[in-house]
């Protein structure tokens, strides 16, 4: 039977109802800006009936409790889209910092091959001409230093990406330990039954920081998450996180990254890891590698066709570069001598003739590597280094549009609408006000009930 | 689909986009240059380090045509000045012939031979840039002097001439040595010209001698061909060379260059868009359903 006090109570849980959604509905519109907030709701349920013969009385509103709103799917989409964009965003930072070294036109190592080899037409109009003379070698230690330069460049770029792969590696540590403890606390919270849409705010945007850094799989595992590289390194396990360590390797010189003893740094494939190990164990030196090919067949070739003739002093010639093959070639290029009258620029002991000009500018069409002449091989490195950044420009640009997509449809579901919670906030008080309304009636109703006896 | 508001990365974006436009066409249209760097265009980027190769080589072989030029003209009309002076060698062997000449006279004769070839030599033994012009590849010394023991003039310097490639290939000698021009074999001119100056001063055997120096003449004539033709060929590569300069700076251009009216109107489209975006960001009305409540 239905009485004034259970329909003060139904009233009065009605009220802590509203409340209870009031609150949220301030949590979210405080959060709206909150990056990786999910926004809430409360869950109110129908209050169990109260049976009485055969008459059910509704017996007020439950709240259930709060429940946050996410998609873990497009969660899962977004941590792969990041582990690709941030990769080719941290590739094409470093390559853009690198195309500089590889000019098109008026400087670098094409044009000093172009000079030296027109400064040898030069000293062909007038062998004996000291100045001439002087030109050549002028040339030949700018292309030396050409070849230095960018060598240089490359190495030190090398050792850049290396110190970047420690912090990355001390950056994936630290989020790993947080996630690890997030699923420690989850775990004990989950037994609660009931939704901490904090906690899993804070672990979903450590988990996409995370895929900003490295490859990331997500498993899903109860309450907490398992997380490994896409290899199947283990990083987190429900509350224990296992730390990624860094070691120079002696047989390359550069630090690889090491889990539980084993040696993981070929398998990084996702994120800014990913990228900065691609750049420095791949690409750079790959580029290095065809600057040394340049630079040891042009040394070969040169220092051949240098031998056949015969300087000034009516000599035969020498060596005109110092030796190098190889690895390091392009860094260790350097011209033989620096007396302008060594140039062998005769091909027999006169000193006015310049018949081996000839076989030394021959050098310049001769093929050198691949075969493709030096400036050929030298416009090959210029393609290879364009076309790997452009190609890492045009997945970014695909990367970005993707991810943004899937941001706006993330946003769709967890994201906090201004008009939502302000028809929500309405409905609150106007449901509030409602409650209250009903207790002052049941109130007075009370009142009456109470004055029948007495005398007024 | 539920619509959040997601205004600002939006415009965000769009600001973005717009700026990089404004930036690539400004960069474009400040150089001239569409490919800026390889990732540009890679493959017109390689293609650029060629052409510019190939340019920059034509602007040397122009300059060794011109350094060449300069030379080979030199030493032709030096030897134009030689041939003038043989023709009248010969003429003064021709007088000399003519036994009604006295003594005197044909001193007078032999003088001016000897003073001829001491012109020759003088011609011979001409220098250009530090180095002497019809001495071979020996050129660092003077090719012709006086032997003191026999009294006539020797060759020091040697048969060799010099090539120099002025087009991508294609060489062209830039000297013919002495031996070829002054003291050929069987035509020396220092030698022809001294037996005539005897003879002249002896009355003996003068016609004999004049065809001696007439030998070395048609020696020198024919052989000094070689730089009137050199000289016409230099030019002719020269035009060769100009010309192609000009296709490469087109073939530049095609593969690198910048369509101004393509990166002008690429600018304007850029800060439309931008202007567009922000004033569409001002428009944007900022109201929610919040705006309307409690208001009464």
């Amino acid at each position: 039977m239905g009485t004034l006090f259970s329909a003060l109570s139904i009233s009065v849980g009605s009220l802590e109802a509203q409340q209870a959604g009031l609150e949220t509905t301030t949590n979210n519109l405080a959060n709206m800006n909150t990056p990786g907030y999910c926004r809430q709701r409360p869950v109110l349920e129908e209050s169990d009936p109260v049976v009485q013969g055969n008459l059910a009385f509704g017996n007020g509103v439950t709240l259930a409790g709060i429940e946050s709103l996410r998609d873990s799917l497009l969660n899962v989409q977004i941590n792969d889209e990041t582990q690709q964009q941030s990769k080719s965003q941290a590739f094409v930072d470093t390559m853009n910092q690198l195309q500089p070294v590889f000019p098109t036109d008026t400087s670098g190592i094409g044009a000093a091959i172009t000079s030296f080899f027109q400064s040898l037409n030069g000293l062909a109009a007038n062998p004996t001409d000291s100045s001439l003379r002087q030109s050549v070698l002028s040339t030949a230690n700018a292309l030396a230093s050409s070849f230095n330069q960018a060598a240089g460049q490359l190495n030190s770029m090398r050792s850049n990406l290396d110190l970047t792969v420690q912090q990355n590696v001390q950056q994936v540590n630290r989020i790993t330990a947080e996630i690890a403890s997030l699923n420690g606390q989850l775990a004990k919270t989950s037994s609660t039954g009931r939704d901490y849409g904090s906690f899993l705010d804070q672990r979903d945007a450590l988990v996409q920081q995370l895929s900003g850094l490295i490859d990331v799989s997500v498993m899903q595992n109860g309450s907490s998450l398992t997380l490994t590289t896409r290899q199947g390194a283990a990083l987190v396990v429900d509350g224990e996180s296992f730390n990624l360590t860094t070691a120079l390797n002696s047989s390359d010189g550069t630090q690889h990254v090491y889990t539980q003893g084993g040696d993981i740094t070929g398998s990084i494939s996702g994120g800014k890891l990913g990228a900065v190990l691609e750049a420095r164990d791949q690409t750079i030196p790959s580029m290095l590698g065809q600057l040394d090919d340049l630079a040891s067949g042009l040394v070969t070739n040169l220092n051949a066709a240098h031998k056949l003739g015969y300087d000034l002093n009516g000599l035969q010639g020498g060596n005109l570069f110092n030796p190098v093959t190889g690895p390091g070639a392009a860094t260790n290029i350097a011209v033989a001598f620096s007396d302008p009258n060594l140039i062998a620029a005769s091909s027999d002991a006169n000193s006015g003739g310049n018949g081996n000009i000839a076989n030394l500018t021959a050098v310049a069409t001769q093929q050198i590597s691949n075969g493709m002449t030096p400036i050929q091989a030298y416009g090959n490195v210029v393609f290879q280094v364009g076309s790997a950044i452009s190609n890492a420009n045009g997945e970014l640009t695909a990367s970005n549009n993707i991810l943004q997509q899937l941001q706006q449809q993330q946003q769709s579901v967890s994201g906090v609408s201004l008009d939502e919670e302000a028809s929500n906030l309405l409905l609150y008080e106007r449901a509030y006000q409602a409650a209250a309304r009903a207790i002052s009636t049941v109130d007075q109703m009370l009142q009456t009930a109470l004055s029948m006896g007495g005398s007024t | 689909m539920r619509l959040t508001p997601t205004e600002s990365t939006i415009l965000l974006n769009a600001l973005n986009a717009a700026d990089l436009a404004q930036q690539k066409a400004l960069l474009q249209m400040t150089t001239g240059k569409r490919v800026n760097l390889p990732a540009d265009d890679p493959a017109a980027a390689a293609m650029q380090v060629q052409t510019s190769d190939q340019s920059s080589n034509c602007d040397q072989f122009l300059r060794s045509i011109s350094s060449v030029s300069g030379e080979l003209q030199t030493a032709d009309s030096a030897l134009n000045s030689c041939v003038t002076a043989l023709q009248r060698a010969i003429t003064l062997g021709v007088q000399g012939a003519n036994g009604t000449l006295s003594q005197q006279d044909r001193q007078a004769l032999a003088d001016e031979v000897k003073g001829i070839s001491d012109q020759i030599l003088g011609i011979a033994n001409l220098a250009y840039n530090g180095h002497f012009l019809f001495a071979g590849t020996a050129d660092l010394q003077k090719p012709y002097v006086p032997d003191p023991l026999t009294g006539g003039i020797t060759y020091q310097g040697n048969d060799q001439t010099n090539q120099i490639e002025v087009e991508q290939g294609h060489t062209v000698a830039m000297n013919l040595p002495g031996s070829q021009l002054f003291s050929a074999p069987g035509a020396d001119l220092f030698q022809a010209l001294s037996t005539l100056s005897d003879a002249l001063e002896n009355g003996q055997a003068v016609d004999t001698a004049t065809q001696l120096v007439r030998n070395a003449f048609d020696q020198l004539t024919s052989s000094r061909v070689f730089y009137g033709s050199t000289i016409s060929q230099l030019e002719s590569d020269q035009t060769f060379l100009q010309s192609e300069k000009v296709q490469l700076q087109q073939n530049t251009n095609d593969n690198i260059g910048v369509d101004m009216n393509v990166a002008a109107s690429n600018l304007v489209n850029a800060q439309n868009a931008r202007d567009a975006a922000l004033a569409a960001a001002a428009q944007s009305s900022s109201l929610s359903l919040l705006d309307y409540l409690g208001k009464n």
